[in-house]
């Protein structure tokens, strides 16, 4: 899989279908992919700590001088990370990296990325996580490197342009897919729509009660059932969704969601996001490192963005 | 109970001319089959479920020389709630998923004389939230069209009648979807002719609903559910007339936030008794879902509710919410018992006691459900300060509250209930409840870990360890077995166990209480006084309930052993983080220092007479 054979739409329509060149979909381009995802050589070590090449404890609180960069990363967070360097954030922390002039030095965590702050980046095991909503009060976020926002998917041989939450179509569907603890969820429950879903979407985590352990349902499955046609429709946010979207063998429509949606009460529900790179908050000296380097590494970043399928927007300023 | 002296003989009469008894009659002959001390027809022994046998060979002076007379292997691991079933002169033994029946011979346990082992799909396996156990079936005797009916329930929930001679399959309905999250360990309860079968996975937002089954089809009856329009959930023209402060009509949607109730659990997966004097049937509804009290303010009505429901129509009489928008998963599903006492004021009354996971033991008069008295099951209980009699309402304590802002320490009872599954006993001579008891009590730490793209996590990390009267250094001191009055709320007794008393008791005439262990004990205790009189290590710990029968002039007592359910999660799964399993591998993690899991039944007389007296019984002879 080659960057070069993907084509983004334009931002006035994101509505994009993968593997639909016989179709005539006026607003979609069509897109060939090799099958599956590459991984790519990264080069990229193992365990913090693991290794000689590791830093002293005494660096932990910055790594300005160690020549290594040490990014924590989800084990099995797919597709944004994986153990084995192949996650679209492995593939942005290595181009930071590189910016940074240091080597990526991945500190893996076996549980959920959702974990990563308050196990990791605050407990000083790693010193930055690629990928959190620019402004997270937990940490300090650098300035955004990429701004998109939740997509609905769904097959392509259906007519379901939906793009809004606001589609009076949505209330009418049969199963729709959504993240547990996502915006996504807040909508179904409040048009009423949650309570016939619910039980369907437990199903795609084995009923695994999420009282008190995090629970999610896998993106990659989530795609597949729309191409299976379990579900009419999934809700995903772009990173977590395109490259299933884009492997996917059966034809599917993914368009990027209005940011119009809001709940019943008036309250906004918002769809867009910008995406930072975030350190600790006390962190001032790696956060300008992180700033100035994606600069220089924004158009590499952009390349993999591109690649995986991810519908960018414009960064407000 | 008075009547027994002369149940034996109208059993007789009644085995003798089966076959000509007007079918009108049919429905008496369950019920005549209780209350022969031969038979164990049914989990809670009786219509009323007193779990009590007349029965005084074995007493509390010769206890000591129970044997064990013969055994039987189920073959299965995991955990072996509910108890065999005994009648005429065969005992029927149920298994944890895949929920195989095997039929024995009383008088030669050497071969079995059918087995049916059912296909269901694994993935059932999965959706269970506590173990895969089963509590047990259900007989109903032939009224000489149909064959006599062995009816059990599967885990994928699927409902399955045997022929009770042969073991073939008689009638096989869809009660649940294991697809949705709702699958069925509950034992079926026949009464009458009526097949009734509860409903599993609250957790999981599953609509609690009771269904009834005509027994000789499987064709459905009625369905009431826990939450939702009074025409689901069957609210009858005189529901609560005699309290109407317990709410009355529209409050299964109105005490709901818009269409939760459509996913607003309670389930009832537990024990159920029934009055032929009231046509009423009684049993608990579970917990509300989801989980988190935030997500559902309101009463969420009907669940967590005491039922007295008409057994043809479904139309309930009464309902009673014991724990109004529950905050701990206090799923209300345990055993009731019917009893007749003399209330304070002297008055005989026809009473239902139910010990609840929220730690209160109720006594409601069960011809309308009025409110009678309200107990402690223990004095640690702090949930709660009291029940108020009079408007039925628990009084909270908001420092044992569960809520997202709030740290909530040593809640007692923890999530496990002071009272579960257990099936126990009242000995209406002493007029006392034997209690098998759960002491356990929890932290409550609420959190939330915000992701991005304004997606968040909430959870609820639990924490059990052993109530206060327990050793929370070594863990241990679990669980409790106590003698209570219902009227007078004494307590005549109680014993401190080192685990949760988790399967219950059966208490018999000689004067004898005896139950089974997590650890693996079944013991003896004298009624009166709680002394440990006899016991005997089983080869796996104990989450069913021991049952009483006498065959040929002996008498029996049989248990099930196979360790496992919500308490034996760790051991079962080999789980280690302490708050998995909702905090229980943490509270039993000596569990495992113990016993170790495999299923089976073994069977005790005195001296350990029996079948196997004859040292030939089942030789191999040559030609």
């Amino acid at each position: 899989m080659r960057p070069g054979n993907v084509e983004i739409m334009d931002g006035q329509n994101m509505s994009r279908v993968a593997r639909l060149s016989s179709l005539a979909f006026s607003p979609v381009l069509a897109v060939a992919f090799a099958t599956g995802v590459g991984a790519a050589s990264l080069g990229v070590s193992g365990e913090a700590g693991s290794g000689a090449a590791s830093p002293t404890p005494a660096a932990t609180t910055t790594t300005a001088d160690s020549g290594a960069l040490r990014i924590c990363a989800a084990k099995n967070q797919p597709p944004l990370s994986m153990e084995d360097g192949s996650g679209l954030e492995n593939k942005i922390g290595v181009a930071l990296a590189e910016a940074m002039k240091k080597k990526a030095q991945f500190v893996w965590s076996e549980r959920p990325a959702i974990y990563l702050v308050r196990d990791y980046l605050d407990k000083k095991q790693c010193d930055l996580v690629v990928g959190l909503d620019t402004g997270d009060p937990r940490v300090a976020t650098s300035k955004p490197y990429y701004r998109t926002g939740y997509v609905f998917v769904s097959r392509a041989d259906r007519n379901l342009d939906v793009k809004s939450w606001n589609d009076a179509r949505l209330k009418k569907l049969g199963h729709i897919v959504v993240a547990f603890g996502s915006p996504g969820e807040v909508l179904l429950k409040d048009m009423g729509r949650y309570e016939d879903n619910m039980a369907y979407l437990y199903s795609l985590v084995n009923f695994k009660s999420a009282r008190n352990q995090y629970t999610q349902i896998d993106p990659g499955r989530m795609v597949g059932e729309v191409v299976n046609g379990a579900a009419e429709i999934a809700v995903g946010f772009a990173p977590d969704v395109a490259r299933y979207v884009k492997a996917s063998n059966t034809p599917l429509r993914m368009t990027l969601i209005e940011d119009d949606a809001a709940k019943s009460n008036g309250e906004k529900a918002p769809q867009r996001f910008d995406q930072s790179v975030a350190v600790r908050r006390d962190d001032k000296a790696l956060l300008a490192e992180v700033d100035a380097a994606l600069v220089a590494a924004r158009p590499k970043i952009e390349e993999i963005l591109k690649a995986e399928g991810v519908p960018l927007l414009t960064i407000p300023q | 109970m008075r009547k027994l002296l002369n149940s034996v003989s109208l059993l007789s009469v009644l085995l003798a001319a089966p076959f000509t008894m007007p079918a009108a009659h049919a429905e008496d002959k369950l019920e005549a089959l209780t209350k022969s001390e031969d038979n164990w027809a049914m989990q809670g022994k009786n219509y009323a479920s007193n779990h009590y046998s007349t029965l005084t060979q074995v007493n509390a002076e010769n206890v000591k020389n129970l044997k064990v007379s013969w055994t039987f292997s189920t073959g299965l691991l995991s955990g072996h709630e509910g108890s065999p079933i005994v009648i005429d002169g065969k005992m029927y033994v149920h298994t944890s998923f895949p929920n195989n029946t095997f039929a024995l011979n009383l008088d030669d346990p050497t071969r079995i004389l059918w087995q049916h082992k059912p296909k269901q799909n694994a993935a059932a396996r999965a959706v269970a939230c506590c173990d895969i156990v089963n509590r047990g079936m259900a007989y109903w005797p032939s009224d000489g069209k149909t064959p006599s009916l062995i009816v059990k329930t599967l885990l994928d929930g699927n409902v399955v009648a045997l022929n009770a001679d042969s073991g073939q399959e008689y009638w096989k309905v869809e009660n649940s979807d294991y697809k949705v999250g709702s699958t069925l360990t509950v034992a079926p309860h026949i009464y009458k002719d009526v097949v009734l079968i509860g409903s599993s996975g609250a957790e999981l937002g599953v609509r609690g609903y009771m269904t009834a089954y005509d027994v000789r089809t499987g064709e459905q009856k009625w369905r009431a559910y826990a939450t939702g329009p009074d025409s689901d959930v069957l609210i009858g023209d005189d529901f609560n007339k005699a309290n109407p402060h317990y709410g009355q009509k529209g409050l299964g949607t109105a005490t709901w936030e818009g269409d939760a109730w459509k996913i607003g659990g309670g389930t009832n997966w537990g024990w159920f008794a029934y009055d032929p004097g009231t046509n009423l049937v009684y049993y608990g509804s579970g917990n509300p879902a989801p989980w988190n009290e935030t997500m559902r303010p309101g009463d969420n009505k009907w669940t967590m509710t005491i039922w007295g429901r008409d057994l043809d129509t479904g139309q309930a009489k009464f309902g009673y919410q014991k724990t109004p928008h529950d905050e701990w998963d206090y799923a209300g599903i345990n055993f009731m018992m019917l009893s007749e006492q003399k209330d304070k004021e002297g008055k005989l009354r026809k009473l239902l006691t139910h010990p609840d996971r929220n730690g209160i033991v109720y006594t409601l008069d069960r011809t309308d459900g009025t409110l009678i008295s309200a107990d402690k099951i223990d004095d640690t209980v702090n949930v709660f300060k009291k029940i108020d009699l009079k408007s039925g309402l628990p009084v909270r304590d908001p420092e044992y509250g569960t809520r997202m802002d709030h740290l909530a320490k040593d809640v007692c009872p923890s999530a496990m209930g002071y009272h579960n599954q257990g099936l126990d006993s009242y000995d209406p001579t002493k007029e006392l409840f034997f209690l098998g008891v759960n002491h356990i009590c929890m932290d409550w730490e609420p959190f939330m870990l915000p992701y991005r793209a304004g997606q968040f996590f909430v959870g609820a990390t639990l924490n059990m360890y052993p109530g206060p009267k327990g050793d929370r250094q070594k863990g241990e001191g679990l669980g409790q077995i106590k003698a209570y009055n219902a009227i007078t709320g004494q307590f005549k007794w109680d014993k401190m166990e080192r685990f949760a008393v988790w399967g219950g008791t059966a208490a018999t005439a000689g004067n004898v209480v005896f139950y089974g262990t997590l650890d693996g004990f079944i013991k003896a205790r004298h009624s009166d006084t709680g002394e440990l009189l006899w016991k005997f290590k089983l080869p796996s710990g104990v989450i069913g309930h021991p049952i009483v029968y006498q065959h040929k002039g002996i008498e029996y007592v049989a248990i099930m052993y196979g360790v496992g359910g919500w308490p034996g999660v760790g051991l079962v799964f080999d789980l280690q983080d302490p708050t998995a399993g909702l905090g229980a591998v943490g509270a039993f993690k000596q569990l495992a220092n113990y016993t170790q899991m495999g299923g089976g039944v073994m069977v005790f007389s005195l001296n350990g007479q029996g079948p196997y007296d004859d040292v030939n019984l089942g030789e191999y002879k040559a030609n």
